[in-house]
């Protein structure tokens, strides 16, 4: 019945994932935005460094292709048989500065608690005025 | 506020759905990642490294200097966290020295 729309369907769904990943995205943004609590800004910021490390990640997929590590007795691989090992290599880089941002993030939650007695952002500039 | 988010947010999710059409299709054996350097460490990562773990190989081997460079950050950051954590003074004012 909408056998004509199916090539059409095969098509969103190659990109089907690329706007989920836009949409884990703008949830991160919408929560450093819109949230009052500190440390709910900072899991917003999380949320959003894992939407771009998915976004690396999706680009090394290839349709029916495995893990990047070798077959065993294999010695050199086809480029069709493995998904791309470079994005992976990178996001993992990207996956210990997003720990280190979210260390930092931490202290200086802590030492705005220590000081101010609140996370949430409207007290804690009221007290800062005062 | 909310309703100025919401609005900027659907700006930009509009721009995501319309850049996203550039993008190759998620699969798609020709796309640009795929076909300028990615090949030479599938093909030949164990030959070279003796990895069979291609991943491994290019963190490890190839691209070693970034892995250094990424212990630099971590040190960094600790340094950052011990001179946060550590820090007294007049600015804070529930702070008893």
């Amino acid at each position: 019945m909408f056998g004509q729309y199916y090539h059409l369907l095969d098509h969103l769904a190659g990109y089907a994932s690329w706007w989920l990943i836009g949409v884990l995205f703008l949830i991160g943004l919408y929560g450093i935005i819109v949230k009052e609590n500190l440390l709910k800004k900072i899991m917003a910021l999380n949320v959003m460094q894992v939407a771009v490390i998915l976004f690396f990640l999706n680009t090394a997929q290839k349709s029916g292709a495995t893990l990047a590590v070798l077959l065993p007795g294999e010695t050199a691989g086809a480029v069709d048989v493995y998904v791309n090992p470079l994005p992976a290599a990178l996001m993992l880089t990207a996956i210990v500065v997003s720990l280190a941002v979210m260390g930092v993030a931490m202290a200086l939650v802590i030492q705005v608690y220590r000081c101010y007695g609140s996370l949430e952002e409207p007290e804690v500039l009221r007290r800062m005025h005062k | 506020m909310k309703r100025a988010t919401l609005f900027f947010l659907a700006l930009i999710g509009g721009l995501f759905i319309y850049a996203s059409f550039d993008l190759p299709p998620v699969g798609d054996h020709q796309s640009p990642a795929a076909v300028h350097v990615s090949p030479r460490y599938i093909e030949s990562a164990y030959e070279e490294t003796g990895t069979r773990n291609m991943v491994v190989a290019v963190l490890a081997d190839y691209r070693s200097f970034d892995t250094l460079g990424e212990v630099l950050v971590i040190v960094i950051a600790g340094l950052a966290i011990v001179s946060i954590l550590s820090a007294r003074g007049p600015h804070c004012p529930l702070d008893d020295h």
